[in-house]
């Protein structure tokens, strides 16, 4: 079991690694050259000066690698070319909300996809079961902004439910009051969010769960008189767990990638939001910052979810002892 | 007298190929139909429709943002500018994306696929950038690249390219690995055929129906990646697609006021993925005996 987790933090690094890398070299190996880039709008010498000395700009470009590992590794990201603030500084506070929104999503994906998908393989070509594939298919052709679009049109515009946007209201003082308005600012997005992710998730959640309950030892269960609910619940969802869990972490990205759209839409202050943003104001430093916090996160949560299968999985399990 | 009717019908069942079942079944119900249908619509919408309807122009002479009328079918944005035109020439931007995205992915997934699966040394150094590039949030990833490479079509679909093709190349290799260790293959290579040879004659064949699936699955993603990249502002700022007229609707802060502009861009979406997927499936469906009744 050591020698698995010690294998998933090693493939981990690797991801993140990587990650660094790609974000390092987009910005150098374009046409223009990175000083071109950087340097482009920023009109004051000192900060110019100080941006050349900072990542190193007049060094080979192996130096500078390794200066941006260094500094990467360190939190630092760089300024902001639009506020003139360094960069983790503006990323960690866009970070909760994002986190608040994906973390909400991915739960209601998962306590809602699991016992959907089930159901839809125990009761096979039932109307449920039919409505699901259809969900599951149309899931994935969903553009995530327009469902936002209908959502706020029906609970925000007609019923006044729901803000239109934000996160959280200015006027809310007390700590009730703040609490229940972040509710209420995260449900649209939240279900825009969820939807979308839930119908594939379902799906494949069905289809594992089918396999399962084709299986010889279901059958042998089966033939040995336990009654089916305790098959269901007892051998084929306790075994559909594991790869469910894992799928999670596969959606991961997507996830995130959602999280980008549905923060435009909904102005939500996370670091979808300011990736937008960023890109109308051509913020470079702040984009491959953003890229490199998400994919961080991305992999953490991955590990996590790694780590959650290693021990939910019996079959891992026994294998340290061997 | 029955004996020699089911013996004719046997032999009439054996003459049918089984290309000629797959599509047989493919066909069966009205679901392929309309799929197909709606897909062939969407196409010729792209390729014929923009010489019936003039270019939307930077301005519109239009009432601006009426809601759809006989006049407008799909109403007007915050300038005056039919909807339904930028949807028209729109279609013909997305498709173009889309299918020259789609082939780069497709032709870098096969290659990359077969290629890990015939050799270790490939497959050692793939296999981690896979899995990497399919762990890591690509649109993040895709936003950065575009966003400093300068927004254009080329731009577009190199990206979308680019980022696409592990899925294809990760189903790809586990299926071409169940076709190198097929004796034929020993064969050939026995007799002195190179590797590029074998590869290209003996299983790029083999793979080459789940090649066509995964590629109309990569298509679709690519429509969804396009929309998702140009309404973030990412688009070509020079032509219509349909993730722009959501971008200006958003931009114009319309998209709710202003419902044709969101509706019928995403309802065109909506209907691409979802008739290029369930072809896909169905596709793998009536290849296979098993038939799950998408």
């Amino acid at each position: 079991m050591i020698r698995i987790v010690l294998i998933r933090i090693g493939r981990a690094l690797l991801a993140v690694w990587i990650a660094i890398t790609a974000a390092f070299l987009i910005l150098r190996l374009l046409p223009g050259g990175p000083v071109a880039l950087m340097l482009d709008g920023v009109h004051d010498p000192q900060i110019e000066a100080q941006l050349i000395a900072q990542y190193g700009l007049d060094q080979p470009l192996i130096t500078q690698y390794f200066l941006f590992l260094w500094q990467t590794a360190q939190g630092n990201l760089g300024t902001s070319f639009y506020s003139l603030t360094p960069v983790a500084d503006i990323l960690l506070t866009r970070l909760p909300w994002t986190l608040l929104l994906a973390g909400s999503a991915l739960t209601v994906t998962l306590l809602i996809g699991i016992p959907l998908g089930v159901y839809g393989s125990v009761k096979k070509d039932g109307w449920a079961d039919q409505f699901l594939r259809f969900f599951g298919m149309a899931g994935q052709a969903l553009f995530v902004p327009a469902v936002a679009v209908v959502l706020l049109i029906i609970f925000a515009l007609n019923l006044g439910w729901a803000p239109i946007g934000g996160a959280i209201d200015s006027q809310a003082v007390s700590a009730g009051d703040q609490f229940l308005s972040v509710l209420r600012h995260l449900a649209l997005p939240l279900i825009s969010l969820a939807f979308v992710q839930l119908g594939p998730y379902a799906l494949t959640v069905r289809t594992n769960m089918l396999q399962i309950l084709g299986s010889d030892f279901i059958r042998s269960a089966k033939s040995r008189g336990i009654p089916v609910r305790t098959i269901i619940w007892k051998h084929g969802v306790r075994n559909a767990i594991i790869p469910a869990v894992t799928l999670a972490g596969i959606q991961l990205g997507a996830l995130v990638s959602g999280a980008v759209l549905t923060e435009t839409v909904f102005a939500y202050p996370g670091v979808g939001r300011l990736i937008y943003e960023s890109v109308l104001r051509q913020d470079y430093p702040v984009l491959q910052g953003a890229f490199i916090l998400l994919a961080v996160t991305v992999v953490l949560a991955n590990l996590t979810t790694d780590f959650v299968v290693v021990a939910i999985d019996p079959k891992l399990r026994t294998g340290s002892r061997s | 007298m029955t004996n020699t009717m089911s013996l004719r019908t046997m032999a009439k069942m054996k003459s049918v190929s089984p290309s000629a079942r797959t599509w047989r079944r493919f066909f069966k119900g009205p679901i392929g139909w309309v799929s197909v249908a709606t897909v062939v619509g969407i196409v010729l919408l792209g390729v014929f429709g923009p010489l019936f309807v003039t270019y939307p122009g930077s301005y519109g002479s239009a009432p601006p943002l009426a809601p759809p009328s006989v006049e407008y079918w799909f109403g007007t944005d915050s300038l005056g500018r039919s909807v339904f035109d930028q949807v028209v020439w729109g279609t013909r931007t997305s498709l173009i994306v889309v299918l020259a995205a789609g082939t780069v992915a497709t032709l870098l997934g096969a290659v990359i696929g077969i290629a890990s699966a015939y050799s270790r040394h490939i497959d050692a150094f793939f296999a981690v950038i896979i899995d990497v590039m399919l762990a890591l949030p690509v649109l993040p990833l895709m936003i950065v690249v575009t966003a400093l490479l300068g927004s254009s079509l080329t731009t577009m679909v190199l990206v979308l390219g680019f980022f696409s093709w592990p899925e294809i190349a990760r189903i790809i290799r586990s299926n071409a690995l169940t076709i190198v260790h097929q004796p034929y293959v020993e064969g050939a290579r026995a007799i002195g055929a190179s590797p590029v040879r074998i590869m290209w004659k003996e299983v790029l064949p083999m793979v080459s129906p789940l090649l066509i699936v995964n590629a109309l699955l990569t298509g679709s993603r690519a429509v969804i990646g396009e929309a998702g990249l140009s309404f973030l502002g990412l688009g070509d700022p020079n032509t219509w697609s349909w993730g722009k007229i959501l971008y200006e609707a958003q931009r114009d802060a319309v998209m709710v006021v202003a419902w044709w502009q969101t509706l019928f861009p995403s309802l065109l979406i909506l209907l691409l993925v979802l008739s290029a997927t369930t072809i896909g499936v169905r596709y793998n469906d009536s290849r296979m005996q098993k038939f799950t009744g998408v």
